[in-house]
């Protein structure tokens, strides 16, 4: 990621041995995705709350390949508050995780918020978000309500947050809303790429951290989002297939693909014996006339190889072993 | 001054996971303080609490009061045994470590006899349970079947894997990370590293308090793990051959389907010629061979570009050596 192109360096060296800079209290994080952002909403907005509650902020605007206006109104924010608003531009888009990788290199802060580019909730209910981690736990992530948008949109944002609590077991409501609160220490150990970014609280939760969830409102989604196409249904399922196989089996891959291809091949076993032993038993119709036989054989073949790719997987972890850790120690008491 | 750091580091580090045996804590540390007494060179006691929901990291911290020898280890969540074997070897000072279980089935006056058996030596003593005390058919059965499939593909013989009691050399683990479920297989893998690995009798007691935490469910898993363990130990500097082992048997199979099926065709009154189903029944089992030699070259390539061969070569020299 060495794309990032900064507006405004940050790296001041320390003068004559003070500390540099008291830490500030929240760094607002907003990944900018979209070229029809409205950031000075969102830094106002939010500036104006975080003033309200007196604590010190920070807002860092990580543009994700994205340009022109948006680029534009981010240089006039910076200008109108240098000490507080700082941008970075990917030179081509990476992601929304890699641009809050990108933000935790540049930002001391230890309570961290992330934004989307636009004002998707209430900016009062940030102090819901801040008391409750003040209120001693490690993320909360809002729940929006009630929701305005079409109705097929909620249902299938139902739909994806119940498949999402199935298969990574985590209590999350509302994956779908990326304004939350966290403590810094809870990305210590998970690896930003891809759509971790939406998934984060699921993961952090995994990890073992509190999660806590808070009620906001919703404000209308801006700019008219419509209907979610197709594509987007597909890239949520294969995004959470993804973030599920490697939460749950990154260290033992043989237990999912030996699931899998265990199952397929006993299958294919059990038919395969049954018509061989029907055979020698009423030896007058000949086995290689049964399609049943092929199938038996070709479900045997498919889970035999699908094993065959969890072997591949247990030699990839063993050869990279030594850089996993499988444990996280909270404390040691000596 | 003395805090922990700056004691001489103990000759032997006991790891002790716990999940949930609050009941057992205070009896265990009391028979373990005992043995471990009489111990020269010192000892260390490391407890990992692995996310116990009980009262067992209350029972540690109060057992731990006042004794700079005793440390405890807490995971964040829940991390599974191997974890928090690994959590504890990896915090652990002395020179042997022991793990043991936290259910009082280990006995600990065991463990200076493996200590011994260990000074003789060799780098891991095994503890067997010779006289097992657990249900037969749901545990000690898969247990038997697993350990012989073990010891034939590996060559290491060791009758009772499985065992968490314990004694080795620290060099073993150090710079090498356990995971999923292998410390059930600890002398396998090491012995492929060039380990000298012996077995010792140990005691096995019935279980007092708690209850156990496996069940039947993981036969399955065992043999999973144990197709896993055998390429590990015995393959992983050079896996096409593991691949190729486990191609063979669909190389005959499609040879018999190729012998058979010509005979089977006239004999079941079908017309002689090929029949399209026989040649479909012949190629699969011919395919699937054809992939496990992809896979295996996969693997071969996936092996040289790590850096576990030079990992295995230092194992090795290390034999060698002493």
């Amino acid at each position: 990621m060495n794309a990032g192109k900064t507006l405004d360096p940050l790296g001041e060296s320390p003068e004559s041995g003070e500390a540099v800079k008291a830490a500030v209290d929240v760094s607002v994080v907003v990944p900018v995705v979209r070229a029809d952002s409205r950031l000075r909403e969102v830094v106002e907005g939010l500036g104006e709350q975080l003033e309200s509650r007196g604590q010190s902020y920070e807002f860092i605007l990580v543009f994700d390949g994205v340009s022109g206006r948006a680029f534009a109104e981010a240089g006039e924010l910076v200008g109108e508050d240098p000490e507080r608003v700082h941008c970075i531009r990917f030179q081509q888009p990476f992601g929304e995780s890699a641009c809050l990788a990108k933000a935790l290199e540049i930002t001391t802060g230890e309570v961290l918020v992330t934004s989307p580019e636009y004002l998707q909730i209430e900016p009062e209910d940030i102090g819901l978000l801040l008391d409750e981690l003040d209120a001693g736990c490690d993320l909360v992530a809002p729940v929006r309500h009630p929701r305005v948008d079409a109705f097929l949109n909620k249902v299938q944002s139902w739909a994806f947050n119940l498949l999402m609590r199935r298969v990574l077991r985590a209590p999350m409501h509302d994956l779908n809303c990326c304004f939350r609160a966290m403590r810094r220490e809870v990305l210590d150990d998970v690896t930003l790429y891809g759509d971790v970014y939406r998934f984060l609280p699921a993961i952090v939760h995994r990890t073992g951290f509190q999660v806590r969830e808070v009620r906001v409102r919703h404000r209308a989604e801006f700019g008219g989002v419509g209907l979610f196409g197709v594509g987007v249904y597909i890239r949520r399922f294969i995004d959470l297939v993804g973030v599920a196989f490697l939460s749950r089996y990154t260290l033992r891959p043989l237990r999912f693909f030996g699931a899998v291809g265990g199952v397929l091949a006993l299958i294919g076993g059990v038919v395969t014996t049954g018509l061989v032993v029907q055979r020698l038993i009423i030896p007058d119709m000949a086995l290689y006339q049964r399609p049943l036989f092929l199938l038996g054989l070709l479900l045997f073949v498919l889970g035999v190889q699908v094993i065959g790719f969890g072997l591949v997987g247990e030699i990839i972890i063993y050869t990279q072993a030594r850089n996993l850790r499988e444990y996280r120690i909270e404390r040691i008491y000596e | 001054m003395s805090s922990p750091q700056d004691q001489p580091s103990p000759r032997l580090s006991v790891v002790v996971p716990v999940f949930n045996e609050a009941g057992n804590l205070p009896q265990l540390h009391e028979e373990l303080l005992d043995v471990l007494g009489r111990e020269e060179g010192g000892f260390e006691l490391l407890y990992v609490d692995d996310g116990s929901q009980d009262r067992s990291r209350e029972v540690l911290r109060t057992l731990r009061k006042g004794d700079h020898r005793v440390r405890v280890i807490c995971l964040r969540h829940q991390a599974g045994q191997t974890a928090a074997l690994a959590a504890g070897f990896d915090e652990a000072r002395g020179e042997i470590l022991v793990p043991l279980d936290g259910d009082l089935q280990n006995d600990p006056a065991d463990i200076p006899k493996l200590v011994a058996r260990l000074e003789d030596g060799y780098d891991l003593v095994a503890g067997w349970r010779k006289d097992r005390h657990d249900a037969w058919l749901v545990r000690r059965l898969p247990s038997i079947i697993a350990n012989r499939l073990i010891s034939w593909v590996t060559g290491v013989s060791v009758h009772d894997t499985g065992c968490t009691l314990k004694a080795f050399r620290r060099s073993l683990v150090q710079g090498r990370a356990l995971y999923g479920e292998q410390h059930r297989y600890l002398p396998a893998l090491f012995a492929a590293t060039g380990a000298r690995v012996t077995e010792l009798v140990v005691h096995h007691r019935p279980r007092q308090h708690g209850e156990s935490k496996y069940g039947i469910g993981r036969t399955t898993r065992v043999l999973l793990d144990m197709l896993t363990v055998t390429m590990i130990s015995s393959f992983s500097q050079r896996p096409l051959r593991y691949f190729m082992f486990l191609a063979l048997p669909f190389l005959i199979a499609s040879f018999v389907v190729g012998m058979t099926a010509p005979l089977e065709l006239v004999g079941g009154g079908a017309e002689f010629g090929l029949d399209t189903l026989a040649v479909l029944a012949f190629m699969l089992p011919f395919m699937a061979c054809a992939y496990f030699l992809l896979l295996g070259l996969l693997a071969e390539l996936v092996v040289k570009a790590s850096d576990v061969h030079r990992s295995g070569a230092r194992g090795a020299s290390m034999r060698g050596g002493v």
